[in-house]
This record gives C-alpha cells, sequence and structure tokens, in this order.
C-alpha cells in the first residue's frame, strides 16, 4: 500500500467516524426529544398541582369535597374519585374477564382460521378511536334503556324496596342493617339514566379487553413447546392445562397486561364524554356519574380561576394514581 | 326492543362461553372470538343506523362540503375532514423521526442498563392520561409555541402568522409527542427482530454503528411502514386532547395549519353536549363517527397487512 492511498483511507475513515458520530447524535437527539415532554408535563402537573390542592383546602378536603363552584375558595374532587374508582374497577374485572380468555384463544389457536379473524378484530379494536366507542355505548344504551328500566330494572328495585319493608317482620333485632342496605342498594342498583356510571364501565370494559387480549396472546405464543407438551402431559383436561399449568408460566405478562390496562382506562376522557357525562355532587351510579379525567376536561376549559386550579390538583391526583399502577407494574413484571 | 335483548343476552351469553370453557375449551374459547367480530360489526352498523337520517337527505354531501350551521340544520363536516388530516401530517411528520430516534437509542446507543429504564419513559408517555396532554397543551405548550413561532415568523417574514395560541399546529405538535411511544414500539419490535447472522454480517463488513443502524432499519422498513400507519390512526382518533387545544373553530374551512380548526372527533366531543336540541345534528355527529370509523378500520387493515406480510 503505498502513502498516497493510506492517507486517503485514513481520511475516508476520518469522514465516516465523523458522519458516524453525526448520526448518533442526530438519533439521540430525536430519541431524547421523545421523552423530555414527559418530564416536563410531570413536574408542570405536580408543581402547580401541589400548590393547587395546598390552596384549595389540603388533601383531604381536596380528596373528599365537592368541586369548587367559580365563587368557591375550597373544594375537591370526591364524587369524581369515587366515580373513577368505582367505574375503574369494574371496567378492569369486565375487561380481564372477558380479555384473557380472549387473548388465550387468538394466542394457542393460532391455526384455526376464525382465530386469525379475531385477531385482527382485536388489532382494530385496540386502535379504535376512544370517542368512537363511547358513542357506541352511549347509541346502544339509548336505545335499550327504556326497555331495560321496564322489565328488567323497575320491577327488581321494587322487589328490593318491599323485601326491605317486609323482613323486619321476620328478622326484628337485624332492622338497622337491613334499612341501611336498605338505603345503600338504591346507589348500585336501579332504573338506569341515559348517562350512568354501568355505561361508562362498559365502555372502558371495551377499551381494557384488547390490552390484556394481546398481552396475553404474546404471553402464551412465547410459552415454549416442550412446556406446553409438558403442561398438556401432567394436566389431563385442556383446560388444566392452558388455565392452571401454562397461567404459572404466563401469570407475569398477564398481571402486567392487566396492571398497564387499568392505568390506562383510569385517565381515558373520550369513552365517558357520553357514557358517564360527569357529575359534580355524590350521586347514585345509576345517574350521570362523575370522573376525575372529566372534571379535569371540563375545569381546564371554564374561565374561573379556582376551577382551573383544581383542574390541576386534580391531575395531580390522577397522575399520581396512575405512576402508581405504573411502576408497580413496572417492579412486578 | 332490540337494544334490550341485547344487554340482556350479553350476560347469558358471556355465563355459557365460560361453562363451555369446562365442557369443551375450543369451543368456548371460540365465542370469546366471536364476541369481539360481533362487537366491531355492530359497532359499525350501529352508526350506519345512526347515521342514515342525515345521509338520506343530503347524501354525501354531508361529507363533502364546509357548513357547520345547526340553527339551519345544515351541516357538513368538510373542514373537520381537513383538519384531521392536517393536524394528523403534521403529527406524523415530527413523529417518525422521532420514534425512528427512540428505536435506534434504545438498542443501539444506550448502555444494556439504560435500555429498560429508557423504554419504560416511552412506554410511560403512551399510558399518560390524554386529558394531562391536554392541560398541559392547554396552559403550557399553545402559549410556547405560539412565542416561538411569532418570533421565527417575525425575522422570516416580518409579521406574526399565529395569531391564537390554540391552533391545528399545536395540535398537531401535541399529537406528535402523544403518537410516537406507539410508533416506536412497533420500529423496537421489527428492530430487535433483525437475525444475528445479519448483524454479524453488517459489522464484519467494517460498518460504522451508524451505518450499521441505517441497515437495520431498512430491513425493519415493514415495520416501520407499519408504524406509520398505527400512528396515523391514532392521530386522527385522538380526541379530547386536540379539543383542548384545536381551537374549536367548527364553521370556517381553513388550510393555514398557523389557524384555529376543528377535527373530526374534537368536533363529536365538542357538540354533542348540545346535540339534541337540533333534529339533525346527532345523525350529522355520527356520521363523523361512522367516517372516523372507516378510516380506523382501513387504515388498521393496511398496517396489519404490512407488518404480517412481513413476518412471513
Amino acid at each position: 500500500m503505498t502513502a498516497k492511498s493510506h492517507d486517503r483511507v485514513q481520511v475516508v475513515d476520518a469522514e465516516r467516524q465523523l458522519i458516524n458520530w453525526l448520526g448518533l447524535g442526530l438519533f439521540a437527539f430525536l430519541g431524547v426529544v421523545a421523552v423530555v415532554p414527559l418530564f416536563l408535563i410531570i413536574s408542570d402537573v405536580y408543581i402547580k398541582g401541589i400548590d393547587a390542592i395546598n390552596s384549595l383546602g389540603g388533601l383531604w378536603v381536596f380528596l373528599t369535597e365537592l368541586p369548587p363552584t367559580p365563587y368557591d375558595e375550597s373544594g375537591g374532587i370526591g364524587p369524581m374519585l369515587v366515580g373513577t374508582l368505582y367505574m375503574t374497577a369494574l371496567g378492569a374485572l369486565l375487561g380481564i374477564a372477558v380479555g384473557f380468555p380472549l387473548g388465550v384463544y387468538i394466542g394457542e389457536m393460532r391455526k384455526e382460521k376464525f382465530a386469525n379473524v379475531a385477531r385482527a378484530g382485536v388489532n382494530v379494536l385496540v386502535e379504535f378511536p376512544t370517542i368512537v366507542v363511547g358513542l357506541f355505548v352511549y347509541a346502544v344504551m339509548s336505545l335499550a334503556k327504556e326497555d331495560l328500566n321496564r322489565y328488567m330494572l323497575g320491577p327488581l328495585s321494587n322487589a328490593i324496596s318491599s323485601l326491605g319493608e317486609w323482613t323486619p317482620r321476620f328478622i326484628g333485632p337485624l332492622d338497622n342493617v337491613i334499612s341501611l342496605l336498605g338505603e345503600w342498594i338504591p346507589w348500585f342498583i336501579g332504573p338506569l339514566d341515559g348517562f350512568n356510571a354501568y355505561a361508562g364501565a362498559v365502555a372502558l370494559t371495551l377499551i381494557m379487553i384488547p390490552y390484556v387480549a394481546l398481552i396475553t396472546a404474546s404471553a402464551y405464543a412465547s410459552v415454549e413447546q416442550p412446556l406446553r407438551e409438558a403442561a398438556y402431559a401432567t394436566a389431563g383436561r385442556e383446560f388444566n392445562a392452558l388455565f392452571v399449568v401454562l397461567r404459572k408460566a404466563v401469570s407475569r405478562a398477564v398481571l402486567t397486561a392487566a396492571l398497564l390496562g387499568t392505568a390506562k382506562i383510569a385517565g381515558e376522557t373520550a369513552p365517558l364524554l357520553f357514557t358517564a357525562f360527569g357529575n359534580f355532587y355524590y350521586a347514585p351510579f345509576t345517574g350521570p356519574t362523575g370522573a376525575v379525567p372529566l372534571w379535569i376536561w371540563y375545569a381546564a376549559q371554564t374561565p374561573y380561576d379556582v376551577q382551573i386550579v383544581s383542574a390541576y390538583g386534580a391531575a395531580a391526583v390522577l397522575l399520581t394514581i396512575i405512576l402508581t399502577i405504573f411502576i408497580i407494574a413496572r417492579i412486578r413484571g | 326492543m332490540l337494544g334490550f335483548l341485547l344487554i340482556v343476552l350479553l350476560i347469558p351469553y358471556l355465563i355459557a362461553a365460560y361453562a363451555l370453557l369446562l365442557v369443551k375449551l375450543k369451543w368456548g374459547l371460540k365465542q370469546f372470538g366471536a364476541l369481539i367480530v360481533a362487537i366491531i360489526g355492530l359497532l359499525t352498523a350501529m352508526f350506519f343506523v345512526e347515521a342514515y337520517p342525515i345521509i338520506e337527505r343530503d347524501g354525501l354531501a354531508v361529507f363533502l362540503e364546509v357548513r357547520w350551521d345547526p340553527v339551519r340544520e345544515s351541516y357538513g363536516v368538510l373542514q373537520a375532514l381537513t383538519g384531521t388530516i392536517l393536524t394528523s401530517a403534521v403529527a406524523i411528520a415530527l413523529a417518525m423521526p422521532m420514534a425512528l430516534g427512540v428505536a435506534v437509542t434504545i438498542n443501539e446507543i444506550l448502555p444494556a442498563r439504560l435500555r429498560g429504564i429508557f423504554g419504560s419513559l416511552v412506554d410511560l408517555t403512551a399510558t399518560m392520561p390524554t386529558v394531562i396532554f391536554g392541560l398541559w397543551g392547554l396552559f403550557v405548550l399553545g402559549p410556547f409555541l405560539q412565542d416561538a413561532v411569532n418570533f421565527v415568523s417575525r425575522s422570516l417574514v416580518g409579521d406574526d402568522v399565529m395569531t391564537s395560541p390554540y391552533t391545528l399546529f399545536t395540535a398537531g405538535v401535541l399529537l406528535a409527542i402523544m403518537i410516537t411511544p406507539y410508533a416506536a414500539a412497533v420500529i423496537r419490535e421489527g428492530y430487535a427482530l433483525v437475525p444475528k447472522p445479519v448483524e454479524e454480517a453488517i459489522y464484519a463488513m467494517g460498518a460504522t454503528k451508524f451505518e450499521a443502524a441505517l441497515i437495520k432499519l431498512r430491513y425493519a422498513r415493514n415495520y416501520i411502514l407499519g408504524g406509520f400507519f398505527l400512528a396515523l390512526g391514532r392521530a386522527m382518533g385522538e380526541t379530547v386532547a386536540v379539543a383542548m387545544v384545536v381551537g374549536g373553530n367548527f364553521s370556517r374551512f381553513t388550510t393555514n395549519i398557523f389557524e384555529s380548526g376543528i377535527t373530526i372527533s374534537s368536533l363529536i366531543a365538542l357538540q354533542f353536549p348540545n346535540a339534541a336540541a337540533y333534529q339533525y345534528m346527532v345523525p350529522a355527529l355520527f356520521a363523523g363517527a361512522l367516517l372516523l370509523t372507516l378510516f380506523g378500520l382501513a387504515i388498521n387493515a393496511v398496517a396489519i397487512y404490512i407488518i404480517q406480510r412481513g413476518q412471513i
């Protein structure tokens, strides 16, 4: 190799090194830019949110009181927090109850033609605009509400209330317990309004199902063949093989899926807009129900400072709930 | 009556499906698959039915005209359609480079210990409630973008181009931040699937890390395209955050991204609460939802097709 060509090789190498560093730097810059807003948002929410909670009367008041009207100086998100917890819990339970077997189906029965159709359906549903899901539940609800109340829920709540009248004759000393039950049952069961917590929970369920199903499916699909054969050999029945033996192998992934899905639906707003609708007071779940994201959405757009401040407080509470679930999922998963 | 039967039969259906799991597993599992397919079919059919009154009255004009005048009962959603396309275009143009950056950063640049943490941060961005993005966009990002854009435009054009903090551009930037993790997840998946021998061959040729990254990205191009379409679907359907920063300009047609506008999903979110007062507004909004659904189905079909073609 002559000295000249050796020089050229070095020049080319230096050039490539330069391009290498510049290119990698560009990729790293873009990657960092993608996560910087996360820190900006979290710090913004907590800085303004903690101030907001303190100025509105402290943490306990903020978590239990009614939201501030424009003329109030203190207030909280009590009704919304209850609504969010109730709807999220119901939605998550139903979502796991349907999403898990669905995930097993599309993960284990990949050779079936219909399983592929179902997989495509799940993939479509996970990407669906959440507001469309909310509108769908609203449409079904408005179709079904009247008949549902007339034929089922009306008679049911009548039966329950007459039960409350009759039982004291037979079990006298339990009077107080029964009447207490009689007071609480109408908060959960009764004729439904057009907007109610159960419609909200169903909308959240529809959003949760595909999350759980997809992660369950990929967990079952990644079980190694020898392990699967061993499971079938020891379990006796296919049901036991898939749901008892192999469940141990995939439980981590499924738990992570359930937690992440719960975190996701706890913060959803769009599907609740036309299903739970929102409420500023503690009210039965059979009627319009408040939710923390709905309050943030409403209060942030009002012109009143005290409500905007409470929106930031609510955002801090919501973010804390979601961060907690997320961190638990990451540590366990 | 139909809706009543639907809801009442759903509970026995689920119980029967669980019971079938114990009797004959495969049949029971199939019921859950059928349920999900039925829901999607029902959803599309439901929107057709609900939107039918306005489609019968105006035909396809409801999608092709610019009007939003509830008092005269005349509705057209073209301005919302262009708004959706413009915000999605801005969002995708900003999000795709960031998603590529995330994929390369995680797989090539970061030391193994930090990869998990960085990946978690990206996942957390996807899990964050959209309404919190909206809150941030409303009070921080919108005013900041207005200052930044006007600062640039004053030196270039000599005039302020962004007269309000809440514009299609603001919505697009906010969307870009929100959809990056979804695109990045698909691209990361494809990037990780580059076979080890191929990777070794790349380095054996004396490639630098950057050159290797480019070759691997080319190898995963199906996933990049799939991620592109999935992110596009997210951008088109996102509602709450967009509705908070897009400006809520229902009736005026604009193709200037620095003006306030509207998207289909935010039109539904902002107008639905008072829609019941008008005869044809609910069907008009359901027509918008139908459009979103059909877009969603089409985009997802393309994305799934592209990714699956890459796998085989």
